[in-house]
């Protein structure tokens, strides 16, 4: 609490330092998945992502007035997406976040900035995946508004956007059974629900769904089915490049279609039957 | 003389609360792990535990562990890294499935020799005596690898700058005449990234337990210390240091002015011991 009373004074000296000296050396391999984080990057970090880029303009003078510096929540941001390249060896775990730290210049202590089970590493790549999965469709989107490409049928759309999401977690498939008994955690439960729920979102907002009634709800649920049970399916996969999985996706969401329109026309038939009703009932009246 | 100090309860000037302190420790350094053990009833070595639990270290760390006299961390964080490193070894083998037999056994032969994982602890303190019970106890105990033992005083550290991954002080802070001193030193030793930990008396806040744990204090341990160390001052001067001490959050805002982020505590046992931690980022 202390600390946010006077963010821009207390920059973080010794990462701004330790920043400083990394833009002299040849770039980092993960540097260009750091360039994602900053939606907005203050001026300062722009010779970080741009490793031949000029140097940042500091007095030197213990750092107070170096205009590179960030909060802790970028650091550890830094950090865990720097963990991300040891998890297929050490797995969700602090090791993992001690061998990212390394990477950056830091202690190994500095793991112990993070639980020791892992969450915030997995949650963070949770959302990170998320992220990108949201860019992604908004680019799709922005094809098909310039005329460059042909909007997808609805199927066709949830496969491939739900396919994408899940082919991230290809690179780290062996540890992924771990990271989902740390998500199922009564800690980490309201955050990994979270995450679920606004990425299916997501997905149905890209897809062009409007509906302001009780579809809404049930849109989102047989999404979230969908998407958890092929999940679990991948998991178990061992055909080659997950053909098997995709397959199982393809006819789940066929199922949905055809629910729907089952459902649609249960709908227009009970009204059909309700009319016929209301005629006999009108003519036996009479 | 200097600007007015509190030794216990007396009021000393800087210098004569320095050499005070010396001599309690000359005094009480043969029988400092009997006496811990008697007045907190072995719940001291469980503190310890957590402390090592809180830091978790992994192998390759470099640990300082300041006024640490007579071992206690340094011996339960070459256990546990030892043990780290034991399962990283047993996960190794398991991938290893693939290998010939000469492969395997080369890389064993290799680990073999690197059961710390390239971990080292370094024992700093300003006690002489300290310093010779602690290194008995490593022979005795049979710790070699990985440890070394410094006369040094912690307002005033004879290492580098950015040294070490973790810095701990245990039980110790409390006799630092200059605290503030000690944790800039404690900053500047430390890498970034470093970890800064402290295990020390605190205070506690409810009241019930506040008037026990008093009563046991100022009845009973200056009583132990002169039934099982001959020795009633020294503990005396102990129970009085506790009082003195800054609560929980005095001393976290003195770690902060220190420079370190992420500053926080946790309290055991009530309050009667708290570990502070905070990283130099």
């Amino acid at each position: 609490v202390r600390c946010q009373q006077y963010p821009p004074l207390r920059a973080l000296q010794a990462s701004a330092a330790l920043r400083r000296a990394s833009d002299e050396h040849k770039k980092e391999p993960w540097a260009s998945s750091s360039q994602q984080h900053f939606d907005s990057p203050p001026a300062g970090h722009q010779p970080e992502q741009k490793p031949q880029g000029p140097h940042p303009s500091y007095t030197g003078q213990g750092g107070q007035e170096s205009e590179d510096y960030e909060s802790e929540e970028q650091l550890q941001h830094r950090i865990l997406t720097a963990a991300l390249e040891f998890v297929p060896e050490h797995g969700w775990t602090a090791e993992a976040i001690a061998e990212g730290a390394k990477t950056l210049g830091l202690s190994v202590a500095a793991a112990g900035l993070f639980h020791s089970d892992g969450s915030e590493l997995i949650l963070h790549f949770v959302s990170e995946c998320n992220r990108k999965l949201s860019e992604l469709l908004k680019k799709e989107q922005k094809l098909v508004q310039l005329g460059e490409a042909e909007k997808k049928p609805i199927d066709e759309f949830l496969r491939d956007a739900v396919e994408a999401r899940l082919r991230m977690l290809i690179p780290y498939i062996e540890k992924w059974p771990q990271a989902l008994s740390v998500l199922l955690l009564p800690r980490n439960i309201p955050s990994s629900l979270n995450l679920l729920t606004s990425m299916i979102d997501d997905i149905w907002h890209y897809a062009g769904d409007q509906s302001t009634d009780f579809n809404w709800y049930t849109r989102r649920a047989v999404l979230t089915g969908i998407y958890n049970t092929t999940e679990l399916v991948m998991l178990q996969d061992s055909s080659p490049g997950f053909e098997d999985t995709w397959r199982f996706l393809g006819n789940r969401v066929a199922d949905a279609m055809t629910m729907s329109n089952t459902a649609t026309q249960v709908q227009s038939t009970g009204e059909a039957v309700v009319q016929g009703l209301m005629g006999a009932a009108v003519t036996v009246s009479n | 003389a200097g600007p007015e100090m509190h030794f216990g309860f007396q009021s000393v000037t800087e210098e004569e609360r320095r050499e005070k302190i010396y001599q309690v420790f000359e005094t009480v350094a043969k029988k400092y792990d009997v006496m811990n053990d008697s007045m907190t009833l072995g719940i001291h070595r469980v503190w310890k535990d957590i402390l090592m639990h809180k830091m978790n270290p992994c192998p390759g760390t470099l640990l300082l562990d300041v006024a640490g006299g007579t071992g206690d961390i340094a011996f339960r964080f070459i256990n546990y890294v030892r043990s780290v490193r034991q399962r990283q070894l047993q996960r190794k083998l398991k991938h290893h499935q693939n290998l010939s037999w000469q492969e395997i056994f080369e890389s064993y032969q290799k680990d073999k020799f690197n059961s710390l994982g390239d971990s080292q602890v370094v024992v700093c303190d300003i006690n002489r005596e300290m310093l010779k019970v602690g290194k008995q106890k490593a022979q005795h105990l049979g710790y070699s690898e990985g440890l070394s033992w410094v006369l040094g005083n912690a307002e005033e550290l004879p290492f580098d700058d950015d040294r070490f991954d973790v810095y701990t002080i245990a039980f110790g802070i409390r006799n630092v005449t200059r605290i503030d001193l000690a944790l800039q030193e404690a900053y500047r030793v430390l890498k970034p990234g470093g970890r800064f930990l402290c295990l020390e008396f605190s205070h506690v806040s409810n009241p019930l337990l506040s008037r026990l744990y008093d009563l046991y204090s100022f009845q009973v341990i200056p009583v132990l210390g002169e039934v099982i160390a001959g020795d009633w001052k020294s503990y005396q001067y102990l129970v009085e240091s506790i009082r003195q001490f800054p609560p929980q959050e005095e001393l976290k805002a003195m770690i902060e002015d220190a420079g370190f982020f992420k500053v926080d505590y946790e309290n055991l046992n009530f309050g009667i011991v708290a570990i502070h931690s905070g990283f130099k980022l």
